[in-house]
């Protein structure tokens, strides 16, 4: 399962304008995408689980995807969601 | 697929509508029924009716309807009542709190959801929290 490790730069968090951007980049794809925040776990196509995370400003998050279009979709939501988030370079796990 | 925003408050619904389609994107179809006839706070049957018909043609998929409280579910169902059973097919009423609900399911619609699914985000606001790992000292 690929995954990102992404920190979160905007200074309200993951809240519910970013929150929806990654709900609607997440859901172009086939694959399960998940966000987990330190031991919890978010659907990533799922705006109510997504603002249940409760992730704020610094907060490290993994984005992980399983599926045909895995490597893309991590590759899109990095790119998209950058105002929001910067991907930690080196940390991509295939 | 449409939103429908029932309020007692013009104001209100259409501040929330502004709140929804910056959060879900403007491809989200949004309108609003709010306040009286005369421009009083209050709900308007009559409103409810041309809103949900103007919404019903919109699009193929249908309404999901969002209201704040009271006497709002007596005006949306007198207005459903004027409805013929095929356009009533075709509209979900949600329970869902109303500001959560229509954030929730405006993003579902963004993301091209169909009405049950659009209806089944919306009715996920009943157990959202409003302060995810905060604390509270209610």
């Amino acid at each position: 399962m690929p995954e990102i490790r992404m920190t979160v730069v905007d200074e309200a968090g993951l809240h519910a304008r970013p929150a929806a951007r990654f709900v609607q980049a997440a859901s172009r794809f086939a694959s399960r995408i998940v966000i987990r925040n330190g031991e919890h776990e978010a659907d990533a196509k799922s705006l109510i689980s997504l603002l249940g995370l409760a992730v704020r400003l610094s907060s490290v998050i993994t984005v992980a995807a399983e599926g045909s279009d895995a490597e893309a979709a991590l590759a899109s939501l990095a790119t998209e969601l950058s105002p929001y988030v910067t991907p930690i370079p080196g940390n991509t796990i295939s | 697929m449409s939103l429908v925003l029932v309020s007692h408050s013009k104001a209100l619904a259409e501040g929330l509508r502004d709140m929804v389609v910056q959060v879900a994107g403007e491809s989200v179809h949004v309108a609003v029924a709010g306040g009286t006839a005369d421009g009083r706070l209050g709900t308007n049957a009559e409103a409810i009716v041309d809103t949900l018909r103007a919404s019903l043609a919109d699009g193929p998929d249908g309404v999901l309807v969002l209201l704040d409280l009271g006497s709002a579910w007596l005006s949306v169902e007198m207005a459903l009542e004027e409805l013929s059973d095929t356009e009533r097919a075709r509209i979900v009423v949600s329970e869902a709190p109303l500001v959560e609900g229509a954030v929730l399911a405006a993003v579902q619609a963004s993301v091209g959801g169909t009405l049950a699914e659009v209806a089944a985000a919306a009715a996920g606001a009943a157990s959202m929290s409003k302060a995810p790992g905060g604390s509270s000292n209610a």
